[in-house]
């Protein structure tokens, strides 16, 4: 245990899994690509079926009138939730193979923080924040394979070194190990280990829903604000579980999600083809009429109402998509699926997303004029709790 | 109770240091300017500091960031949720508790200080020979709000440590002369609950407005407002003062004669018979034999280059001069003074000429034409030369000279004469006399002290030099000069210089701008121009930091 006591991370999982560390190059993998996965959107299977609300519109629906009557009254959204995730490589790892070879894998490092804020009397204070430090290994790290929990026991025995002991006070900790697959495929290995960091922070994310729909702290009056897509994708246990999966689906009954950036190539409204121009021109407080899509491959058979809305003038914006977002929400009851959103409801929350759009983060932040205040704050306080690139290499 | 309020900030640009450092607050937490407060500190200590500035500020980048967030300039727009916003605020340190002297640490707990900290922390805590000096206020208008009286070591301000007070601020709004009147208040009290017989003080002041100080042995009326009455009868008790007026008084008015179109003083005549009939009140008159040495003080503002005035008035005061020796009257040397203005007068051998002579001639006689400048004082009919009131002057006596009702040029000379008489007395040039027992300290007090030691007065003035030695030379002799006047900057540096006591009151921004207030942080200067009736900044050396002091009402009899 000493031995652990006084040892550097590498030379922890050195020992734990026989691999040998070459001490290479650390990095931040951040700069270098944005989020190699493309979820959602970018799949090919993806299904835009029919419209997503109860009302047969065709045209763009002006929403000026409402949010103007609805200004000052009460607010909708009251949580804000937003996950980041910063990702390094931290160093290459050998493992021997047969025929005396060594192959040599990178080995992925990321600190993972979520954070949920809650707006009273137009304050925001912090409602719950987590964090965690993960690393990604590949599968063969574990000589055996089967070891049932090699993984987190490693981790645990990370948590126990000098290195983290500095840190732990304030509420980092190694959460787990992550492996991803060594198999030789197209995707390059960091990317694998990024996508599995990604990956656990959606987790991570949905765990905070889930968490706030079991207190009860979410309803019709006070909605969640999700920065980004709601395309998560649910886990094979999930599926197999009906009870659970109708849960998860339910959590997201008062959760809306907010993209600032979508690609405009598969923004299908109504009809099959790409019409990325109709979005372009979308009126200034105006919103699209609702889509339904699902995307069965990757979402199983979660549908999705999908619409846009302009929340600043083009005039005052660079690019034509500059000032509208994408707003996404889960179809939970049946009756939702079957006939999608009500409209009054979709007109009700784009009128309430469109008197989010003051204060801006003008400034300080490039993607302004597409960015909710609140969400922007929320994404501040998390990013203002990670550790900096230098600390955080540090520890390897 | 100590609040715990905020946390200090260090960053790269803005680190603390020995002297300053910065914190964040509540965007709503009241503070304001010289409250103090208590920084958690190395080995246990704490650290005092004073809060000199408190800015608000929010994540918008730039004012272009609040124009956008009104979509593009609607004034209308109501922001859906508020911006991110906190105020910091800049601290002086005053203090520590452990004398540990290294900055405060980043985030650092800053809490509000209890009524015995903050004196403690201000250097107010078991100050030698207290002397009330007015009271504090700390987080005003909030529930933790502190109000403590502040005391300064009287040595410090009567000498023999340090003397003389400085107050200045505009008319009205800095009531300069209720502040003087109030210190001198608890002087007096304080003297007369004395049993110490070898310190003593007495008072000479000169009432220069209206009928302003011409009833301080009077109590306040307060225009039958009973709450008033009651609350500054209150504020007094708190400071340890009595609520009665001045004890000791004695008014001087300048004499007139009873046929005399023209009155010498605001004083209404029924008051006056009052004032005779009680005895507090002397008619006072310059008479030639005894007061022709003062004649140069007629002199205050008129330029001398060739010294010739001087020239003239050592002539008239030599007694051997074979022209003006044996003059009993004023009327006398006028008479001389006309005759050597004569044409054709100056025989050879005369070193003044006759048109120095006509030059003097002009001012003495408009001077001398006043009642006050008479052949002789009759005691009998309540009348004395001021001179010898003053030699006389008892410990704990309050000596009030009208001069209100006079023009400028014999307001210089009444205060310039008094102001020789009481240095010679102090001197000990009278002590041979009966009756002459001065107190061990005189406190002279004068509005208006521009009139007589502004920038622009000649620098040969007699009046001047008389308020240069009292102010430099004062200090050891027991003489101190509490000065007010409307614009410090238009003071004379060495008299300013010499007080160890100042008095900041309301003033304006173009007083504020000069560099007499260079060593004043900017929100001071604000500040000052903006202190309500009654405040103060006051600068003593004792005091670790200037300190905000409000004073109460005055006690004395006021009239509208």
């Amino acid at each position: 245990m000493n031995a652990i006591k006084h040892s550097r991370i590498m030379e922890i999982l050195e020992r734990e899994t026989g691999g040998h560390s070459y001490k290479s190059h650390k990095y931040s993998l951040d700069d270098s690509e944005r989020s190699p996965v493309e979820y959602g959107e970018a799949s090919k299977s993806i299904q835009w079926k029919r419209r997503g609300e109860t009302k047969d519109i065709r045209a763009y629906v002006s929403l000026v009138e409402l949010s103007h009557q609805i200004r000052g009254g009460e607010q909708l959204f009251t949580y804000f939730l937003d996950g980041s995730r910063h990702v390094y490589k931290v160093d290459d790892m050998g493992f021997e193979k047969s025929g005396n070879r060594t192959a040599i894998y990178p080995i992925i490092a990321g600190q993972i923080g979520i954070g949920c804020c809650r707006r009273e009397n137009k304050r925001m204070y912090c409602e719950k924040f987590e964090r965690e430090i993960v690393v990604a290994m590949p599968d063969i790290a574990q000589s055996s394979g089967k070891k049932q929990g090699f993984l987190t026991a490693t981790a645990q025995k990370l948590n126990a070194g000098t290195e983290l002991a500095r840190i732990s006070s304030s509420g980092w900790k190694f959460s787990t190990i992550l492996s991803y697959k060594s198999a030789k495929e197209e995707r390059e290995y960091n990317d694998k280990g990024t996508a599995q960091i990604q990956n656990r922070m959606m987790e991570n994310e949905q765990k905070m829903v889930a968490n706030l729909v079991s207190e009860k702290k979410l309803n019709d009056t006070n909605f969640l604000v999700k920065d980004g897509s709601l395309e998560y994708r649910p886990s094979k246990a999930m599926r197999n579980n009906e009870r659970e999966y109708q849960k998860f689906k339910n959590n997201y009954d008062y959760v809306i999600g907010v993209s600032k950036k979508f690609n405009p190539e598969v923004c299908l409204v109504l009809g099959d083809k790409p019409n990325p121009g109709f979005i372009a021109k979308l009126p200034p407080y105006h919103r699209t009429p609702v889509a339904y899509f699902t995307d069965p491959d990757f979402l199983g058979d979660i549908g999705f109402a999908v619409w846009y809305i302009r929340v600043r003038d083009q005039a005052r914006t660079r690019t034509p998509f500059d000032g509208i977002v994408k707003v996404e929400k889960i179809l939970v009851t049946s009756g939702e699926v079957a006939n999608g959103m009500d409209s009054d409801l979709v007109d009700l929350i784009s009128a309430h997303i469109i008197n989010e759009r003051n204060p801006v983060c003008y400034g300080s932040d490039m993607r302004w004029a597409n960015h909710l205040y609140p969400i922007y704050l929320t994404e501040r306080y998390v990013k203002s709790h990670y550790l900096s690139t230098e600390s955080f290499l540090h520890l390897f | 109770m100590n609040r715990l309020i905020g946390r200090v900030l260090a960053t790269e640009k803005n680190p603390t240091t020995m002297d300053k450092f910065s914190f964040w607050t509540e965007q709503n937490e009241k503070l304001n300017a010289f409250d103090i407060v208590k920084v958690k500190h190395l080995d246990g200590s704490f650290t005092f500091g004073v809060i000199e500035n408190i800015s608000h500020i929010t994540d918008a980048t730039s004012f272009l960031t609040n124009f956008i967030s009104s979509d593009f300039g609607d004034v209308s727009v109501e922001e859906q949720t508020f911006r991110v916003g906190m105020n910091y605020a800049e601290a002086k340190v005053s203090f520590n508790d452990c004398y540990l002297y290294t900055p405060v640490h980043n985030n650092a707990e800053v809490y509000l200080a209890t009524k015995e900290e903050v004196t403690f922390a201000l250097g107010l805590k078991d100050v030698d020979n207290p002397l009330v000096c007015g009271s504090l206020k700390m987080y005003e208008g909030t529930p933790d709000e502190i109000n403590l009286p502040v005391h300064l070591n009287s040595k410090f301000l009567l000498g023999p440590e340090g003397a003389h007070l400085n107050i200045s601020g505009i008319s009205g709004l800095a009531s300069k002369t209720s502040y003087a009147m109030f210190l001198m208040k608890a002087i007096q009290d304080q003297y007369l609950s004395s049993s110490n017989t070898d310190d003593s003080v007495a008072f000479v002041i000169f009432n220069v407005k209206g009928r302003d100080l011409m009833a301080i042995h009077k109590p306040n009326e307060f225009d039958g407002n009973t709450k008033l009455h009651d609350k500054t009868l209150a504020d007094y008790a708190e400071m340890g003062l009595t609520t009665d007026p001045f004890k000791k008084v004695r008014y001087f008015i300048p004499f007139s004669e009873a046929t005399s179109a023209k009155r010498s003083t605001y004083l209404d005549p029924d008051d006056i018979d009052d004032y005779i009939n009680t005895d507090i009140l002397r008619k006072f008159k310059y008479v030639y034999e005894d007061d022709k040495e003062s004649i140069e003080m007629m002199f205050a503002n008129t330029d001398d280059p060739q010294q010739t005035m001087e020239s003239i008035i050592s002539k008239i005061i030599d007694d051997d001069d074979p022209d003006f020796r044996n003059l009993a009257t004023w009327a006398d040397c006028m008479e001389k003074v006309a005759e050597k203005s004569q044409k054709g007068s100056g025989g050879k051998g005369e070193d003044i000429s006759v048109l120095s002579w006509r030059k003097f001639k002009r001012v003495f006689r408009k001077a001398i034409q006043d009642d006050m400048f008479a052949n002789r004082a009759d005691s009998q009919k309540h009348e004395c030369r001021l001179g010898d009131a003053l030699k006389t002057i008892k410990p704990n006596e309050v000596c009030v000279i009208d001069i209100a009702k006079l023009p400028e040029d014999k307001q210089a000379f009444v205060f310039g004469d008094t102001m020789r008489t009481l240095y010679n007395l102090k001197l000990g040039e009278y002590d041979g006399e009966d009756g002459v027992a001065p107190p061990s300290r005189l406190i002279i007090f004068i509005d208006e002290l521009n009139k007589y030691a502004s920038k622009d007065i000649p620098k040969g003035s007699p009046i001047l030099r008389q308020i240069l030695e009292v102010t430099e030379r004062g200090r050891s002799l027991g003489i101190v000069l509490f000065a007010a006047e409307q614009f410090r900057s238009n003071i004379v540096d060495r008299v300013t210089g010499n007080c160890s006591t100042h008095a900041y009151g309301r003033t304006n921004s173009i007083e504020t701008a000069t560099k007499d207030y260079s060593s004043l942080p900017g929100t001071y200067k604000n500040m000052l121009t903006r202190l309500e009736q009654g405040d103060y900044l006051i600068q003593n050396p004792i005091f670790r930091s200037l300190l905000k002091i409000h004073f109460p009402r005055p006690i004395y009899k006021q009239f509208k």
